[in-house]
């Protein structure tokens, strides 16, 4: 198992992939971050809530975690590698075992990449406008782990459902749709704080939950909830599927 | 299970919807031989193999490797090396990348990797992404893949689709060394004539049900395509005596006929008239005829 983990870690780091989603995420919180701190006020920026806000940012982590998990997973039916991987470990349940594990530490490797830059980039720019910093408070700490752990539970949600589909393109945009246009579809019937993406949402935020979500335990436990039937169902498919 | 044979297909049966692909298919394969598979296209080559490897659920029967099923094998990579037609690699990946991924994922070292890529000729290109490489040079990278766990049989299908000829030519060395050094071989392939010339056993079939299973020299040689080849100074003579013998005879040159029969009623015809022979010898038919021919000329 040791070593389908290695060989999983090693396809994902190995390809461009995680330096282009990386680099994509930084740039994100680059923009997003300069322009908070260029725009906002020194009052409401030196309010400890609004540099929780700032730093949340990196939340975006979560999402590219998401869409790498379907990639690690979905890619191999793509590229048609999905036959080397079975011919070299034939087990397939270990197979699925080793993609969701190695997507839940892709996702959280680059989540902390995201909290660490974004606390970082946020800190130096605060203290060049000579702003109090309070970044460093327990509740911007807890958005960070918060985020790591979200991260982790989207890639194996998003690997769980790459198997699932085995069409990486089609994966993505279903996914997309669904969180784009799906769940806010749902607050209609006020359930949205059910469905998946609210669920991680409300991991992310980690006990600072607006009155869309769950609270962080609930909601932790309806993301894992997710990520294990995402999980279930994906390993079902692998080990159902002819590779042809 | 040493004493099982390399590859055992029983009973094979494998349906998608309403298309049988392979239909109640077996045959066993020789340990150190190279047996080639053979049938038209569609015949059900490429999901047999893939059957074999642990890629497709059959629908019935089953396809073991040296007496047990591919998914049961303890060391997969050391037992079997697969070539898969139309192999796909990810582009943005070197083919030394490829390799290593394969070879962590079955506790081999990295030298290994270096190793099989020396054997298949690929080291100069090994650190360029596999995007870019010729369809020979995926080929190579194939075969490597197949290497790379030292395996005792190779199972390849089609590996010379696309091939040039120089590739053909490394290709049909590397098998019969391979051979030579005690590996089992099956090959799949619908370049008969390449086949041909380096399979000892073939095995085909048509329309997924098994059609012939022998050595190529015997299936060549009882085909109805074959000839006895007779020369004679009296060839004139032996021409009559043969045509009244009831055999259909072609005269080749003044001296050399080609009778349809077998050689011993031939020569049997011969000595009844007193006709000296200088030749006497039966011509089997190549393998692309006998193909042809149980196969209903289909390709």
């Amino acid at each position: 198992m040791t070593r389908l983990l290695r060989a999983e870690l090693l396809k994902v780091l190995t390809t461009r992939l995680l330096l282009w989603l990386g680099l994509l995420v930084i740039a994100f919180e680059v923009l997003i971050i300069a322009l908070r701190v260029g725009h906002d006020s020194f009052d409401s920026l030196a309010e400890p809530g609004n540099q929780r806000d700032i730093v949340s940012i990196a939340g975006i982590a979560v999402l590219i975690s998401l869409i790498l998990g379907i990639v690690a997973s979905a890619g191999e039916y793509s590229h048609g590698t999905i036959s080397h991987t079975l011919l070299v470990a034939p087990v397939r349940e270990r197979v699925s075992l080793a993609k969701l594990t190695s997507a839940a530490l892709a996702g959280a490797f680059l989540a902390l990449v995201s909290v660490v830059f974004a606390w970082g980039f946020a800190a130096l720019l605060l203290a060049a406008r000579s702003i109090p910093l309070h970044v460093a408070s327990h509740t911007t700490l807890n958005v960070g782990l918060g985020t790591i752990g979200a991260a982790a539970i989207a890639g194996v949600l998003g690997a769980g459902f790459g198997l699932l589909l085995r069409r990486q393109t089609a994966a993505i945009v279903v996914a997309l749709v669904w969180l784009l246009v799906g769940e806010p579809l749902l607050s209609i019937a006020g359930v949205q704080r059910y469905a998946p993406g609210h669920a991680i949402a409300a991991v992310v935020e980690a006990g600072n939950q607006s009155s869309e979500l769950l609270g962080f335990g609930a909601g932790l436990a309806v993301a894992l909830l997710y990520a294990a039937a995402a999980a279930t169902l994906g390993t079902i498919a692998l080990k159902r599927t002819d590779v042809n | 299970m040493a004493d099982a044979a390399p590859v055992e297909v029983r009973e094979l049966t494998k349906r998608y919807g309403s298309t049988t692909a392979v239909d109640g298919l077996s045959f066993t394969i020789r340990r150190g031989a190279i047996t080639g598979f053979l049938g038209p296209n569609g015949a059900g080559k490429s999901t047999t193999l893939r059957a074999l490897l642990g890629l497709v659920h059959p629908t019935a029967g089953d396809a073991r490797v040296e007496g047990a099923p591919y998914a049961k094998l303890h060391d997969p990579l050391g037992t079997v090396g697969a070539v898969l037609e139309s192999e796909s690699f990810h582009p943005g990946r070197s083919g030394r990348n490829h390799l290593r991924v394969q070879a962590a994922a079955a506790g081999l070292p990295a030298e290994r990797v270096d190793e099989v890529l020396a054997t298949v000729e690929l080291t100069d290109a090994a650190r360029r992404r596999v995007g870019g490489y010729s369809l020979g040079m995926r080929q190579r990278l194939s075969v490597a893949g197949a290497l790379l766990g030292k395996p005792r049989l190779l199972v390849l299908d089609e590996p010379a689709n696309g091939l040039d000829p120089e590739g053909i030519r490394w290709l049909r060395t590397f098998l019969r060394t391979f051979a030579a050094d005690g590996g089992t071989v099956l090959i799949s392939s619908h370049v008969l004539p390449e086949v041909a010339q380096i399979v000892d056993e073939v095995v085909i079939i048509h329309r997924g049900r098994l059609v012939a299973q022998e050595p190529l020299e015997a299936l060549t040689a009882r085909s109805a395509a074959g000839a006895v080849v007779v020369k004679s100074p009296e060839a004139a003579r032996l021409h009559e005596a043969l045509s009244r013998a009831g055999l259909e005879v072609v005269p080749v040159g003044d001296t050399e006929l080609r009778v349809a029969g077998a050689a011993e009623r031939v020569g049997e015809v011969a000595a009844a008239e007193g006709i000296v022979l200088h030749e006497l010898r039966t011509e089997g038919a190549s393998l692309e005829e006998v193909f042809l021919e149980l196969t209903g000329g289909e390709t």
